[in-house]
């Protein structure tokens, strides 16, 4: 099999606030599908996801995406022309109709032609399950119903690189198992790059997994092998194991421990989750019970 | 799957502008405007009150105040809740801004008008030298609410504004008149007083000009190359 094409290659990415390094040296590359950018709070995702979206440029470093280098304005310009990003928090104007405001970014997507943008923006509508509450304010609309439209204004416009910004933060696991359909369905022939704090979305959905810590890549490769990285490390026991590096209680009572097991240890068939927490070893606090 | 083409867009700025034009003019502070409208209008509208006899220097007073609520709506011009939403757009928030300003001007010329117009002839002040006063104040207000934006992720700079534009005029009150901006016509200072509102009107329209592109650092081609080696990552991997 060939390798997919690499969409976007990033290198030596930095920004600095203030003292704090947000990104510190930051390199990697993307394909076609959806990669999942996984990390603590305060990691740089964020950051890392305004930087490739062109609306913060970096200290240092530089990436091209989509064949555009956007540290020219002709190469940033055709650069967001083919570009869909979702903020952490989107901002809407709250007296707008759904159907209004996705128009609005439509507008801004340079699609002039009324009525070609008006079928474009029905379409996205459409594809996020919103076309019944399209004619609604959206001050009158749901947390998820938001989100949706937020998603919608992203994908309007058929954007080859979409930017995803946390977009399951508050939804129900309803509204979030939707919505990794539609992420699912946005990353068939685009770029996507999805953060997220939950490891069962890019289990399902990534082809590609990027974990940041503290500015800078830990990992950066499939989910398997992001969960290989756990293989024989991870193991059940009565008590939490002092020796573990993460340890909780489950629901059958017992202790999942992540970290060097005990000899003779009862050990477990690793997950994503596992995986990351060994890969953040030594940047965040364990998980305890 | 994707589905559209890319032929249904762009056609050039102008099919561009004509298509912003609503929903921009949807999304200007017309609140804060209608507030402020009311009471400039309001306030030039009692020196016509038949028991008041207003003098010249009342009709300075009474349009500079007029000048100041017209200033603190300006100050609401650039809020947008949807900031951070179209931040990535190709239509750069220079052009989005230059549209609400543009939108905005004939609206607040003719307001001015109505203002200038409701004080009593005996009573108002030159337009010229009042107007000047008018025009740098709004452009001092623009200028706060362009730095707010470009130096925070604030997305509705409007009230901080209101609070910075109305903490200076109490301290423009309080400059001694040699370095003040309220002397009048017939003042020793007042050729200076003038000189210094247009200043501030130059400055601060410099200001919003080089404050409104985002973002804040200047993206720059020279700072280090690109590696080229696609599937380079971090040494920490």
């Amino acid at each position: 099999m060939t390798p997919a094409p690499t969409t976007l290659t990033a290198s030596g990415l930095t920004l600095r606030y203030g003292g704090t390094r947000a990104l510190d040296d930051v390199s990697l590359s993307l394909t076609r599908g959806v990669t999942g950018l996984l990390g603590p709070n305060g990691a740089g995702k964020t950051t890392l996801l305004r930087v490739l979206a062109t609306a913060v440029p970096p200290d240092g470093g530089g990436f091209r995406a989509l064949g555009h280098d956007p540290r020219t304005s002709a190469g940033r310009l055709a650069l967001r022309r083919e570009l869909g990003y979702l903020p952490q928090t989107p901002g809407f104007h709250p007296d707008f109709t759904a159907f209004e405001f996705v128009d609005y970014v439509a507008i801004l997507k340079e699609l002039t032609d009324r009525g070609a943008r008006h079928r474009e923006v029905r379409r996205v509508l459409e594809a996020v399950d919103l076309s019944e509450v399209r004619g609604k304010r959206i001050k009158r609309l749901s947390g998820g119903m938001r989100q949706r439209v937020a998603l919608a204004a992203a994908l309007v416009g058929d954007p080859g690189f979409l930017v995803l910004d946390e977009p399951t933060v508050g939804l129900d696991p309803e509204q979030r198992m939707r919505f990794r359909e539609l992420v699912a369905e946005a990353g068939e022939g685009r770029t996507v790059l999805l953060s997220t704090h939950q490891t069962e979305d890019v289990a399902m959905l990534c082809h590609r997994v990027v974990v940041l810590a503290h500015g800078r890549v830990r990992f950066e490769g499939t989910p398997a092998e992001l969960t290989a990285r756990a293989a024989g490390r991870v193991w059940s026991s009565a008590r939490r194991d002092p020796a573990a590096r993460a340890g909780w209680r489950t629901g059958t009572g017992t202790f999942r421990n992540v970290g060097d097991p005990p000899e003779g240890a009862d050990l477990l068939e690793p997950t994503l989750e596992d995986g990351y927490l060994l890969t953040l070893d030594g940047d965040s606090a364990a998980v305890t019970a | 799957m994707r589905t559209t083409s890319r032929s249904l867009l762009r056609r050039g700025r102008g099919p561009l502008l004509r298509a912003l034009v609503p929903p921009v003019w949807r999304t200007l502070p017309w609140r804060a405007a209608a507030v402020a409208g009311t009471g400039g209008l309001l306030l030039a509208g009692s020196t016509r009150l038949p028991e008041r006899v207003p003098d010249a220097d009342a009709g300075w007073a009474v349009l500079r105040l007029v000048a100041l609520l017209g200033a603190l709506a300006f100050g609401f011009l650039l809020d947008d809740p949807a900031r951070h939403t179209t931040a990535a757009t190709p239509v750069g928030r220079a052009v989005r801004a230059g549209l609400r300003a543009g939108l905005a001007l004939p609206v607040a010329a003719a307001w001015w008008t109505a203002a200038l117009f409701l004080v009593p002839g005996p009573a108002r002040p030159p337009a010229g030298p009042v107007t000047l006063e008018a025009a740098a104040m709004a452009t001092t207000a623009l200028a706060l609410a362009t730095t707010v934006i470009r130096c925070t992720d604030a997305t509705r700079p409007g009230r901080a504004t209101a609070v910075r534009l109305a903490l200076a005029a109490l301290a423009v009150a309080l400059v001694p008149d040699r370095w003040g901006l309220l002397n009048l016509p017939g003042d020793p200072w007042w050729t200076g007083t003038q000189q210094r509102w247009a200043s501030a009107l130059v400055l601060t329209a410099l200001l919003v000009g080089a404050g409104t592109p985002e973002p804040l650092r200047r993206w720059s081609p020279g700072r280090r190359p690109l590696a080229g080696r696609p599937g380079r990552t971090s040494p920490a991997r």
